[in-house]
């Protein structure tokens, strides 16, 4: 085979199978729930009591912390979910400040904001974490291989891990209380706890239309958008606020759902294994080809050899 | 002779002083140890109080739109101000809010003195229901559980729980005056759990059994314990004068710990 014929005949091959593969990158399909739970945050009625952080340590039975809960000097800090709690509260002093020129503390909920197109489960290996119809992002402990790659993958550094647990650590996060809700039929515990009802539990939808009726029934009341009805394709716990995210540690984030990409390319390059089929078939035809030159040339030499002598 | 008659004089008085406590028929009785105020005696209106907050009433749904300015007026011109308050007093508690979430005692709330600063209903009564409700004699000013009830109620949405209804409501205001309760406790009382239930001891159990049975939930109250001066004998004294910085002398330095 002539040299130009084979670079032909590969580049012609590559095309083909380029041209041939399942177009799955046009195919990405969100598998966000249709009629899920979600909650809706609105940080104007959170008076940063920790009730939430208390029931949601009774209800998951996890370790007491250092502090009470009624201990309020804990929000001088800000705090992180960790293994231990699956929810904080942090305080934030934006700059607003009330009719009598004092400043307005701004507390913000953190917890993990089930997504609806997860990255974690889209990154987890063993389907240890997968979106549950309920809304919930649900973490199987008995499929997790301890890899970690979830809380790589999350974009707001939600799941913790029990490093101090070397036989039997568990990644840890918010279930989303979706025991309670199927077992007692109850609401998240942070949420029928909430002596405001800063946190609104209901189906995504109706929180939604709920939420946007507010801002449109007291625009002064809070900036005009909904964080979570479309960052990363949308989340369950939808926050609305009275100053710009931004400055309540929100991190801005793109309204794509993040495996859109990851989940495109990993398709696009791995199905029916076409990548490594192509680069094996290129490489095993470079191979035939060098070792067809090698074989060719020690005549070559051995002729200019004989020449010379 | 002065000195003696003064002295005779005492003698009498402390005489009779006993002669009238050993013949007093019936001494004052004696209130059993561990038990507070007398159960018997309500505050009056109290038992009223207590019936109202037990009650429940059917939810109204259908509500009468009417801007804040519009209904100020609105009550100002039917007559309903602070001389129409008819109960001054109320518990507030309410099954609904109980059978969720219990752990704070009801709270007593003085209608009659918040109207009176107020001054103005539609600060509380904000809405009305569309049609009148045969219980209450004034629909324009029902009670708050007629509209708020259970949290999350798909029927209307918008519409807070009567927990939340009560808490934004007093909070807003509470802070917005900077009087009156600020924290959780300032208005009702936590809900201790019956230790009678909780407590499992043997018939006539030993002072190291009580402890231990105590230390079975309250294992960090007994670590805190331990840190201060009732257990270590030292620490500083703030309010002792010459003591305020730290204890140099007696049982946690230099003396013997005798206990």
């Amino acid at each position: 085979m002539r040299r130009r014929s084979f670079l032909k005949m590969s580049l012609g091959g590559a095309i083909g199978a380029v041209a041939l593969r399942p177009n799955s990158a046009a195919a990405w399909q969100s598998r966000a729930p249709a009629d899920s739970y979600a909650a809706l945050v609105d940080l104007t009625r959170c008076i940063g009591c920790r009730k939430c952080e208390q029931a949601c340590q009774q209800e998951h039975d996890l370790p007491l912390p250092m502090k009470s809960f009624e201990d309020l000097t804990v929000l001088d800090n800000q705090r992180r979910p960790d293994a231990a709690r699956f929810t904080v509260i942090n305080r934030y002093h934006s700059g607003r400040v009330n009719p009598e020129g004092q400043l307005v503390a701004d507390y913000v909920k953190v917890q993990c904001m089930h997504c609806q197109d997860p990255a974690c489960a889209s990154a987890c290996i063993t389907g240890a974490l997968s979106k549950t119809a309920h809304g919930a992002v649900h973490y199987d402990v008995n499929k997790c291989i301890g890899c970690r790659y979830c809380m790589v993958a999350c974009p707001f550094e939600i799941p913790a891990y029990e490093y101090h647990d070397p036989l039997t650590p568990r990644v840890m996060k918010c279930t989303f209380c979706e025991q309670r809700l199927r077992e007692k039929q109850l609401p998240p515990a942070c949420a029928t706890i909430c002596p405001t009802e800063a946190i609104t539990f209901g189906k995504r939808s109706a929180l939604l239309k709920l939420a946007r009726r507010r801002l449109k029934e007291h625009p002064g009341r809070y900036i005009q958008q909904i964080y979570g009805e479309n960052e990363v394709g949308g989340t369950s716990w939808l926050y609305l606020s009275a100053v710009p995210f931004s400055k309540l540690g929100f991190i801005p984030l793109p309204n794509k759902p993040l495996p859109k990409l990851t989940e495109t390319l990993q398709h696009s390059l791995f199905s029916y294994l076409w990548s490594p089929a192509l680069l094996f078939t290129l490489l095993s035809g470079l191979f035939f080809f060098n070792r067809r030159k090698q074989l060719q040339q020690p005549e070559n030499s051995a002729g200019h050899a004989g020449g010379d002598v | 002779m002065r000195k003696t008659s003064q002295a005779f004089q005492r003698c009498v008085f402390v005489a009779l002083l006993l002669a009238v406590a050993l013949l007093d028929p019936q001494p004052e009785p004696v209130r059993a140890a561990g038990a507070g105020a007398p159960t018997d005696w309500l505050a009056p209106g109290q038992q009223q109080a207590l019936e109202r907050a037990r009650q429940t009433v059917p939810l109204i749904e259908a509500i009468r739109r009417e801007g804040p300015l519009r209904r100020r007026e609105h009550l100002h011109d039917l007559g309903l101000t602070v001389k129409a308050v008819k109960t001054t007093y109320f518990y507030l508690n309410s099954p609904l809010i109980s059978a969720v979430e219990d752990h704070y005692t009801g709270v007593r709330f003085n209608h009659g003195q918040h109207a009176a600063q107020a001054g103005d209903c539609s600060v509380c009564h904000h809405l009305r229901p569309e049609q009148d409700v045969a219980y209450s004699p004034h629909p324009e000013t029902v009670r708050c559980s007629a509209c708020h009830q259970q949290a999350f109620d798909e029927r209307v949405p918008e519409r807070p729980g009567l927990k939340a209804a009560y808490h934004q409501r007093c909070i807003g205001c509470h802070k917005q005056q900077r009087s009156g309760p600020q924290v959780c406790t300032d208005c009702h009382l936590k809900q201790v759990p019956d230790h009678a239930k909780l407590v499992k001891l043997p018939e006539h159990p030993d002072a190291l059994q009580v402890t231990a049975e105590c230390l079975r939930c309250h294992e960090a109250q007994a670590h805190d314990m331990l840190q201060t001066a009732h257990w270590l004998w030292r620490g500083p004294s703030p309010y002792t004068q010459d003591r305020s910085r730290e204890v140099l002398h007696g049982k946690g330095t230099t003396a013997l710990n005798n206990y």
